[in-house]
């Protein structure tokens, strides 16, 4: 079975420790009709047996050892079982472990297109609870199974060796009560696959609500928010109710019919004592003894039910487990070297969705050059640089850099060579020391305040009182937008690659700051090609070419002079921007 | 600046006291009716089933060595209509139950969604997302059946064990006395290892939600881990995390089964110090053969009910560390919220000032001091300034996200911190810097500035700010679904949609904040067309560091050193040469 066979290629490592808590186990099983036994031993011997009184006088010795023979066995049972009871928690534990980490690692290696797609809320969902519920399966699922199991079997065989015909009696009501777990089997199932969306939809909206919070206030949506989250709460919270309804249809017949035991011991058990075939020793160790049938049985339901809640969940888990991304980053190189940053794109189309969004793109970036990009909203800039670390791969054409196909690079090297301040400003909720050193956490604290500076970041930091340790929340809420930007862009510069882009970075600093980073960015100490995208002509008139891009077009591209004397769409931004400003700006163009 | 981050525990302010528990019988006793019908049914149930026994003895007794085989086919059919009948009023009890524990744990899971959407700005920022998240579903979840099964299977044990105990002292006082013997022994161990299992259990909460942060965190942030390649690291960390949580596991677990480790085996030492004790020490006709037979079988029966209690206490123990924390989220003061005369802002017209105004997100650390300025409905005003110097904080203030330190801000003439919130935050339109989208469909999203909207007032909010056409380019047009993180949307597009939404809400009151940072110029200029339209009318507050945004308002506030350093028109601050004059030139002289 798929399921049972994922499980044990999960075990690895802890496979030796299950098989040892399965076998005790099964000892540890067949240890609970011990007690019962020396227990009936000595109200035989000493109380209700013909002798009782002689042999108390003459056996003290023999009391005295089955009694203490209890009580070693209590200890040695209980002993047992707790030591079993870890082992299941710690093998079950570290293959909660393994798989976790593993699908992380699976989570991180995933390619945009997969981000796209799926929701975190849902992604959550899988990394907690349908982890657990598979982890359950080992603690619990298959532990059961294997106890019930053994009783069930050991009173099987023993009945069988006092009395095969009553035994047969009694096992007439097995397939009945599989035939129920069968039919409860399949209808529950999805009831599960269902109450499991609905947790997931529960949690995308809880968590989407949160990420969202001030929007959320900002239109004063709290009402409608509730409402929401009322309505998926409602939704699984019913699923649960649901389930449980389901499952207690069937309970009925299944406690009846494990119960029943008991009415066949009696009748027919009965009748064989009456009939002179069954002494009525024989008759009260079958009825000591019943409920190693009827515990059994009773927990078919139950573990029918978890199995059923494991299954969904599992199907869940191993979609992220076998989830494969079309751009692979093996994480293999072993020496990193320095690229020297030339970047070129040939004849470069790239499709989202069966929508073209960059058609037929070609320039190229000698090391140490700055390109700017400049465009409309939407015009597919961010998808451009997006290819150059392979976000994306290209539908067709090539993206060089070095003169190599990014697609034969090793990623990580690749990756490592290339610098990027993205536009949607991503801090996480570390220092600023912290993330300011997201790239390299080695970095010494000189290094990180000196490339604070560089990003004009380092004024506002010292500022605040716990200066560079001031812990900043998750996407740096907290700091203004302008300050977020100078914190990624001093992430990015503080990796000192041969590559750096700039995804429109400086958008929310005035006009001062942005002059400070751009001298920065001009005096970079190390030798760097530059990508930048931006709205604002003064960000890219230094630049030593301009792109202009229009619907995954390239139409212009040259340098701000030259640009400017096309009097095509550069023209116009800059117009459009310098007419504020002053008449005098025409005589420059 | 947030207090707390993924690796970091969140301690509890107080220890546990029973006003935690106390609370959540607020929750138990709504459902007091159904609770107490399943309990009678349990009762019943367990009743009955005491009888099946009984049958049992009597037939082996007398039925039997007489041979009367129509009375065993009649006490068989008796034994079976018991258990029929208690697995029924089973049935129904547990029917009863689920939809009480559901009920609970929807009803404390609503309160505590209603509480944080009350809870200020500040309460996100200080903690990482995933520690929310994880109160509202996870630990909700786990707390169910202890708040109503537990409940009852408590009770019921409990009376259970008198019932017993009753018994067992009818039959014989001295050995029942050596029965409870083991008592003392357990509570022992129950008190020896009580504060560290509750340690223990705090701890697998902390862990778990220190583990569930940083999940949140990189699946948010996986862009800029890939950029930076720093998947190993990560690995590393979330390593760590999940080591931690699992030994915070594996301790508890440690705990956790000597419970049922010592009562299983005090049962033992109990029945045979009744074999001892009775047999050896006692002479027969102090007890009978008889009575050492009943009150052993009564010393296990009387030991499984405090089996069931104690696992019934394990899970308790367990649910407590979760309560905790939902009872500490609840109680998160609400620091911006309607005072309690709050009156309901009618209809404005758009006049603003700030009176003497102060704040400071921290206590001695002042972002603004002493601010005052008046604006005149209708009005457009922009904010300038360097970075950081508090243009943002300004716009918040007014919207109410934070309460001013000190001094007054009014909007014709009313006092905003003596209105209700939604009275006033219906009636202004905030765009923010950070541009959320939910994960639905275009349409929903810019929607949500005015739920009843219709799809031709959408439709013309995007026509509006130039939205419009890369919608449709989309295969789905308006119906494209989208999400918080995915790319199908530039960070433009992003902020045009969240524009339109904040348009189509139609306040009287309009504050962009940076929203037209990554907007292209022509698209822009195409916006300022529709915008002016808009803005006619309307008080807006602008906050560009684009000039040539900023130049056509009427007023430009220059904001700097914790307050209005300069203030006037484009040509008046021009001409008084300050320092938006300065700032004016640099741009001039960039370009």
């Amino acid at each position: 079975m798929f399921q049972l066979k994922w499980l044990w290629h999960n075990l690895i490592g802890d496979r030796i420790r299950y098989i040892i808590a399965l076998l005790l186990s099964v000892v540890g099983s067949s240890l609970t009709i011990v007690n019962p036994y020396i227990g009936q031993r000595i109200v035989d011997t000493f109380i209700a047996g013909e002798n009782a009184s002689s042999n108390l006088a003459s056996e003290r010795a023999l009391l005295i050892g089955l009694c203490l023979g209890m009580i070693g066995f209590s200890l040695l049972r209980t002993g047992l079982a707790y030591f079993t009871t870890i082992l299941y928690e710690r093998a079950s534990q570290n293959m909660l472990f393994r798989v976790r980490v593993y699908l992380y690692n699976k989570i991180q290696g995933q390619d945009m297109k997969y981000y796209d797609h799926n929701r975190t809320g849902d992604l959550m969902t899988k990394m907690t609870g349908d982890l657990e519920m598979v982890r359950h399966s080992i603690a619990w699922i298959i532990k059961t199974i294997i106890e019930s199991l053994t009783v069930f079997a050991a009173a099987v065989v023993y009945f069988f060796f006092i009395d095969v015909g009553l035994t047969l009696w009694l096992l007439l009501l097995s397939p009945p009560i599989f035939i129920v777990a069968f039919i409860f089997a399949r209808r529950v199932r999805p009831m599960y696959m269902d109450l499991r969306e609905r947790l997931s939809q529960l949690n995308t909206t809880t968590q989407e609500n949160i990420a969202g919070n001030r929007v959320v206030k900002a239109f004063a949506r709290e009402e409608y928010e509730v409402k929401k989250f009322t309505d998926k709460n409602v939704n699984y919270s019913e699923a649960n109710k649901a389930a449980a309804m389901v499952w207690l249809d069937y309970f009925p017949y299944l406690e009846t019919l494990a119960q029943a035991f008991n009415v066949i011991l009696m009748l027919a058990g009965g009748v064989l004592v009456m009939n002179g075939r069954l002494t009525f020793g024989e008759f009260s160790a079958f009825s000591a003894l019943i409920w190693g049938l009827s515990n059994p049985m009773r927990n078919i339901g139950i573990i029918i039910n978890d199995i059923q809640r494991f299954f969904a969940s599992l199907s869940k888990v191993i979609e992220v487990y076998y989830a494969h991304p079309d751009i692979v980053n093996e994480h293999k190189a072993a020496v990193k070297k320095r690229y020297r940053g030339r970047i070129q794109f040939d004849q470069v189309s790239f499709k989202y969705d069966n929508a073209m969004v960059l058609q037929d793109i070609s320039f190229s970036v000698e090391p140490g050059e700055t390109l700017a990009i400049m465009g409309a909203t939407g015009a597919g800039k961010t998808t451009l640089i997006n290819l150059i670390p392979r976000f994306y791969d290209v539908a067709k054409g090539r993206v060089l850099v070095d003169g190599t196909d990014v697609r034969k690079l090793e990623l990580d090297e690749l990756r490592g060579n290339i610098g990027v301040a993205t536009q949607d400003v991503l801090l996480f909720s570390d220092t600023i020391d912290g993330n300011i050193a997201y790239g390299n956490p080695e970095m010494p604290e000189e290094d990180v305040v000196k490339f604070a500076g560089l990003a004009a970041a380092h004024g506002f930091i010292r500022k605040i009182p716990d200066g560079y340790d001031t812990i900043v929340g998750e996407r740096g809420v907290g700091l203004s937008g302008g300050q977020k930007q100078r914190i990624a862009l001093a992430r990015a510069m503080a990796v000192q690659p041969p590559i750096l882009i700039l995804d429109d970075t400086t958008s929310a600093v005035d006009l001062e700051t942005e002059e400070h980073i751009q001298k920065s960015l001009r005096e970079l100490e190390f030798d760097c090609t530059k990508i930048i995208i931006a709205q604002r002509v003064s960000t890219t008139s230094q630049a030593d070419r301009i792109l202009i891009l229009e619907n995954g077009r390239v139409i212009e591209t040259g340098s701000h002079a030259e640009l400017l004397a096309k009097r095509g769409y550069y023209y116009d931004v800059f117009m459009l921007q310098t007419e504020g400003i002053g008449r005098q700006a025409n005589a420059i163009g | 600046m947030a207090r707390n981050k993924f690796d970091i525990d969140e301690n509890l302010e107080s220890p546990f006291n029973i006003r935690h528990f106390r609370r959540a019988i607020v929750y138990i006793k709504k459902q007091k009716t159904p609770m107490i019908v399943a309990f009678v049914l349990s009762a019943l149930s367990a009743g009955i089933a005491l009888s099946a026994p009984l049958i049992m003895q009597h037939v082996v007794d007398v039925t039997i060595p007489e041979k009367d085989t129509l009375s065993l086919v009649g006490w068989s059919a008796v034994t079976l209509a018991t258990i029929v009948i208690s697995v029924i009023l089973a049935t129904i009890r547990s029917r009863i139950m689920t939809r009480v524990g559901q009920d609970i744990i929807f009803e404390i899971r609503t309160d505590l969604f209603k509480h944080l959407q009350e809870l200020p700005f500040q309460y996100y920022d200080d903690r990482p997302q995933g520690k929310i998240l994880i109160r509202v579903v996870n630990y909700v979840n786990s707390v169910s059946d202890v708040l109503s099964n537990g409940i009852i299977n408590f009770i019921l044990e409990i009376l259970n064990l008198l019932f017993i105990a009753a018994f067992m002292f009818a039959v014989d006082v001295k050995l029942s006395l050596v029965i409870l013997a083991g008592l003392p022994v357990f509570i022992a161990v129950i008190l020896l290892i009580k504060t560290r299992q509750r340690r223990a259990w705090q701890a697998v909460s902390n862990k778990s939600s220190n583990l569930n942060a940083y999940l949140q965190e990189s699946i948010s942030g996986i862009r800029v881990t890939q950029i930076f390649t720093r998947e190993k690291r990560n690995e590393g960390i979330f390593t760590r995390l999940s080591v931690n949580y699992r030994s915070a596991w594996m301790k508890t677990m440690y705990l956790n089964f000597l419970v049922p480790f010592s009562v299983d085996n005090l049962t033992t030492m109990v029945t045979t110090a009744i074999f001892f004790v009775g047999l050896l020490a006692m002479g027969p006709e102090e007890a009978t053969f008889g009575v050492i037979l009943a009150m052993s079988s009564y010393a296990s029966r009387f030991w499984q009910p405090i089996l069931n209690l104690s696992n019934i206490y394990n899970s308790f123990v367990n649910s407590v560390a979760y309560l905790e924390r939902i009872f500490e989220t609840l109680d998160e003061p609400v620091t911006v919220s309607d005072v309690p005369k709050a009156r309901e802002l009618p209809p404005i017209q758009g006049s603003v000032s700030f009176d003497d105004v102060t704040f400071a997100y921290d206590p001695g650390l002042n972002i603004l001091e002493n601010l005052s300025f008046n604006v005149k409905a209708g009005e457009s005003i922009a904010l300038v300034g360097p970075t950081g110097a508090g243009k943002t904080t300004v716009v918040n203030l007014l919207s109410r996200f934070y309460n001013v330190t000190g001094g007054k801000i009014l909007i014709d003439g009313h006092d905003i911190s003596e209105v209700k919130l939604k009275s006033l935050r219906s009636q202004m339109g905030i765009m923010l810097q950070d541009s959320f989208i939910f994960s639905g469909t275009i349409l929903d999203n810019i929607r949500y500035g005015k739920l009843d909207a219709t799809e031709e007032e959408v439709i013309a909010a995007a026509k509006t700010v130039c939205a419009d056409d890369f919608i449709r380019e989309f295969e789905k047009g308006y119906l494209t679904e989208v999400n918080e993180r995915g790319s199908k949307l530039s960070q433009g597009q992003r902020q045009l949609i969240s524009f339109a939404r904040t348009l189509l809400a139609d306040p009287r009151i309009l504050i962009l904040d940076e929203a037209t940072s990554s907007i292209d110029a022509q698209t822009e200029r195409l916006l300022q067309k529709g915008l002016n339209e808009l803005l006619k009318g309307r008080t807006s507050f602008i906050i560009a560091h684009r000039l040539s945004t900023v130049r056509n308002c009427d007023r430009i506030l220059y904001v700097a050193d914790r307050g209005v350093a300069e203030s006037g028109s484009h040509d008046q601050l021009i001409a008084k040469q300050g320092r938006y004059y300065k700032l004016h030139t640099a741009q001039k002289m960039e370009a």
